[in-house]
C-alpha cells in the first residue's frame, strides 16, 4: 500500500510525502520530500565581500530573515574580533523577538489552526473565526511595526549590519509601539486560550530536544552552550563533533546527533528552558497542563504541543519585547563607529530562529572576502525527527478514509512548521 | 452579477518573501481577495492547481524555475493566464541565486556537496527566458502598497503604466550632503526604477538596484563615474548582488 501527497500546501516552500506500507500496516519506506530548487547560497557566498553576507543570507528565507542576518553578523564579528555595544545587543534582541512573534503567529493561525477545524482555505477560516483572526492579525501587525521601526523593513530588514546598525530607530516610534504592546499581549492571551481549546491528537514518542542554553534566562540571541537532552556542549563542540550533515543526499543536508534524530523549535526551547519563561507565559503553560491533566513528561512526548508551545512563546516574546523597548528608550541612542581590520580568521555562531537553533559558520580572508561558509538551518535538523513521528502516526490512521489520512499527515507535518526555503538554501 | 476576475499566486524556488509582503498587508490584501476568485495561492489554501483548463485572468509568479517541474508549471501558468506578472527580484532579474552564473558552472556547488551526480545545477534564468511576461512588479522584496496599486489595474485587465523615474526622485538624501554619491559611495539610485520609497538609502544602505535598471537609459556613463569612487571590481560585485549585471551587459552590447 502506498500513500502519496504530491504537494503539501500551507508550509513555507513546497514539499511532498511518500510512504509504502506492508499489508499488515507496517511502514516500509517513508519520505518527506523537499521540492524546491537549490539556490546554493553557501557556495555563492564564497568570494563575496563580508558586508554582503547579511544582505545575501537574509534572502534564504522571507519569513525568518532576522535570525539569518544576525547569525551572519555575529559569526563574522567573532571572526573579525568586533565587540558590539550593549545598545546593539538590545536592538538585535528586539528584532529577533519580533521575528519569532511574526513567524509563529503566521504559522499558528494561517497554516496550522485551520487543520483542527478541517478548513482548507484561510479565506474561509478568516470568515468563520472573526475574533481569532482579528487577534492574530493584531499581534502580527505589532511585530511588523517593530521589525520596520528597528530593521527599516519587515521582510528583509535593512539596518542590521556587521558591527551594529546602519541606522538607529527613532525613539519616538519605539515609544509609540510601547503604547500598543498591552493590546498585543491581550491578543496573545486570547490566542493561547484558542489553542488551549483545540483537540490535540493523542501522540507519544520520546525524542531529544535541542536549543541554546545559558541557565539564567530564556535564551534566544547568541549563546555559548547547546543543550541536547540532559547533555550540554559548547556551540563549537556540538557543531563540529556531535552533529553530522549528510552531504551526499542533496538537496537538503539533513542532520543527526550521534546518529540520532532530534527536535528543535518552540517545544524544544520550552523543554530546555521552561523555568526561565516570563511569569505570565509560565502560568499559562502550567494552567493548560493542569486543566488537561497532562504530566510534564507527557507534554514533551506529544509533538502536537509544539503549537501550544509557540502560542506560549508569542506571549513570552511580547513580554520580552516590552522589557527591551523600556530598556532601550531609557537612554539616548548613540551613533557608533566600527573599525574593521581584516585578517584570515573564522567565526561560528548559534542563535534561536523561530523553528530552532540556527548555525552560521564563516571563514574570511585577508581582504575581507568569504573563503568558506556553512549554514545549518533548523528545518534541516528536524526532518529526521519529523519522519520518525510520521512513522508513529501512520499505523494509527490506516483505518481512516484516504482523504482523512492525508489530512492527518499534512497536519502533523505542519505542526513542525517546516521551512523548505531554509532547508534547501 | 459581474463575473469575478480569476487570479492566482505561484511561488517557484525563492525565499517566498514577496508572498509574505502580501500577507503582511493584512486586511488590505484579504479585502482584495474578496473581489476576485482565487484559483491558487498555496501558502493559504489546500486546493491543488487544476490539471485541466482554468483560464486565469491574472497570474502572479514569484521566484525562479530551477527544477524541471517548475519549468513545466511555469509554462502551464502561461498557457492558462491572460496576464502573467513577474513579482520580485528573482522572477524579474534572477536575484541573489543568479550570482552563481558568474562563478563558474561547478565551482559554487562543489563548496556545498560532496556528490554531484543527479544534482540539479542549471544556469539561473529569469522567468521571461521561458515564457512571455506581461508585467513586472520588481523589488527584493516587492513593496506591498505598490503591489496593491498595480493589482487594481491588473485585475481589471489593464497593464499599468510605470513612469520611468529613478530612486533618487523619492530619496530623502537627494541634493543633500548625506547623498551617498556626494560621499563617493557607489549608490545605484540614479539608474534604478523607483517605487520602494528609496527604502535602502532611507535606512543608510546603498541602493544595489534590486528593482532593475530604468528603461530607455544607458547606464554606461554613470557606471564609469562610479568606477572612479571604488575599484571597478567592486562596482561589478555590486551589480551582481541583485542580478542586474547581465541586463547591463546586454545594454552595453547594443
Amino acid at each position: 500500500m502506498k500513500i502519496i501527497i504530491p504537494h503539501i500546501h500551507k508550509i513555507e516552500g513546497d514539499a511532498g510525502f511518500w510512504a509504502r506500507l506492508t499489508r499488515k500496516g507496517e511502514v516500509k519506506d517513508l519520505e518527506f520530500q523537499t521540492l524546491l530548487g537549490l539556490r546554493q547560497i553557501e557556495g555563492i557566498l564564497i568570494g563575496r565581500r563580508y558586508f554582503e553576507v547579511p544582505i545575501i543570507v537574509s534572502r534564504i528565507c522571507g519569513i525568518c530573515p532576522v535570525p539569518h542576518i544576525l547569525a551572519a553578523c555575529t559569526a563574522l564579528e567573532k571572526a573579525l574580533n568586533i565587540k558590539v555595544s550593549e545598545q546593539t545587543i538590545l536592538l538585535r534582541k528586539l528584532l529577533l523577538a519580533a521575528n519569532i512573534i511574526y513567524s509563529h503567529t503566521l504559522h499558528l493561525f494561517f497554516l496550522s489552526l485551520p487543520d483542527f477545524f478541517d478548513i482548507e482555505s484561510d479565506l474561509e477560516f478568516l470568515k468563520k473565526f472573526k475574533k481569532e483572526s482579528k487577534a492574530a492579525l493584531g499581534i502580527r501587525k505589532f511585530s511588523e511595526e517593530i521589525l520596520e521601526i528597528v530593521g527599516g523593513r519587515t521582510v528583509h530588514p535593512i539596518t542590521p549590519i556587521i558591527g551594529g546598525f546602519a541606522k538607529l530607530p527613532e525613539k519616538e516610534n519605539l515609544r509609540k509601539a510601547l503604547e500598543k504592546i498591552s493590546k498585543a499581549i491581550e491578543n496573545a492571551i486570547f490566542l493561547i486560550d484558542t489553542f488551549k481549546k483545540i483537540n490535540y491528537p493523542d501522540f507519544k514518542k520520546k525524542t531529544l530536544f535541542v536549543s541554546i542554553f545559558n541557565g539564567r534566562d530564556y535564551p534566544f540571541y547568541l549563546e555559548k552552550i547547546v543543550k541536547i537532552g540532559k547533555e550540554k556542549f559548547t556551540v563549537g563542540d556540538f557543531y563540529s563533533t556531535k552533529i553530522e550533515e549528510d552531504l551526499k543526499n542533496p538537496p537538503v543536508k539533513r542532520v543527526k546527533f550521534k546518529g540520532k534524530a532530534y527536535m528543535l523549535g518552540a517545544i524544544a526551547r520550552l523543554k530546555n528552558n521552561e523555568e526561565f519563561l516570563k511569569e505570565s507565559a509560565k502560568e499559562k503553560l502550567e494552567e493548560f497542563r493542569k486543566e488537561n491533566k497532562i504530566p510534564i513528561k507527557e507534554f514533551f512526548k506529544n509533538t502536537y504541543f509544539n503549537l501550544f508551545s509557540q502560542a506560549i512563546e508569542v506571549l513570552h516574546f511580547l513580554e520580552i519585547s516590552k522589557d527591551l523597548i523600556e530598556e532601550i528608550i531609557k537612554t539616548p541612542l548613540k551613533e557608533e563607529k566600527i573599525e574593521i581590520k581584516f585578517k584570515p580568521s573564522s567565526g561560528l555562531s548559534a542563535l534561536e530562529a523561530p523553528r530552532g537553533t540556527l548555525f552560521h559558520y564563516y571563514e574570511i580572508d585577508k581582504d575581507g572576502r568569504i573563503s568558506n561558509c556553512n549554514i545549518i538551518t533548523p528545518t534541516a535538523q528536524f526532518l529526521h525527527n519529523l519522519e520518525e513521528d510520521l512513522k508513529v502516526l501512520l499505523p494509527k490512521i490506516l483505518k481512516l478514509k484516504k482523504k482523512d489520512q492525508i489530512r492527518k499527515i499534512r497536519s502533523l507535518i505542519r505542526v513542525y512548521d517546516p521551512c523548505i526555503s531554509c532547508a534547501i538554501h | 452579477m459581474k463575473r469575478k476576475p480569476k487570479i492566482a499566486f505561484f511561488s517557484l524556488t525563492s525565499c517566498e518573501g514577496c508572498q509574505f509582503v502580501l500577507i503582511d498587508l493584512g486586511e488590505k490584501f484579504f479585502n482584495l481577495l474578496k473581489k476576485v476568485k482565487l484559483i491558487d495561492f498555496s501558502l493559504i489554501e489546500e486546493i491543488p492547481f487544476p490539471k485541466g483548463k482554468v483560464k486565469i485572468d491574472v497570474s502572479f509568479v514569484e521566484g525562479l524555475p530551477i527544477k524541471k517541474e517548475e519549468v513545466r508549471l511555469l509554462k502551464k501558468i502561461r498557457k492558462e493566464s491572460k496576464i502573467l506578472v513577474a513579482i520580485g527580484n528573482c522572477a524579474a532579474l534572477g536575484g541573489i541565486p543568479e550570482m552563481k552564473n558568474y562563478q563558474g558552472k561547478e565551482r559554487t556547488i562543489r563548496y556545498i556537496y560532496k556528490r554531484l551526480d543527479g544534482i540539479l545545477n542549471p544556469e539561473i534564468k529569469e522567468i521571461d527566458n521561458f515564457v512571455k511576461v506581461d508585467f513586472v512588479i520588481s523589488g527584493c522584496p516587492i513593496n506591498g502598497e505598490e503591489f496593491l496599486k498595480f493589482a487594481k489595474d491588473l485585475i481589471k485587465g489593464k497593464i499599468p503604466k510605470i513612469s520611468q523615474k529613478p530612486i533618487c526622485s523619492e530619496c530623502p538624501h537627494q541634493g543633500k550632503k548625506t547623498c551617498f554619491l556626494k560621499k563617493r559611495e557607489p549608490c545605484l539610485g540614479p539608474i534604478t526604477l523607483r517605487g520602494c520609497g528609496a527604502v535602502c538609502p532611507k535606512n543608510s544602505q546603498l541602493c544595489y538596484g534590486c528593482r532593475g535598471i530604468l528603461k530607455g537609459i544607458n547606464p554606461k556613463g554613470f557606471l564609469e563615474t562610479l568606477k572612479k569612487f571604488k575599484k571597478p571590481e567592486e562596482i561589478e560585485d555590486n551589480l551582481e548582488i541583485f542580478g542586474i549585471k547581465d541586463n547591463i551587459e546586454k545594454l552595453k552590447a547594443l
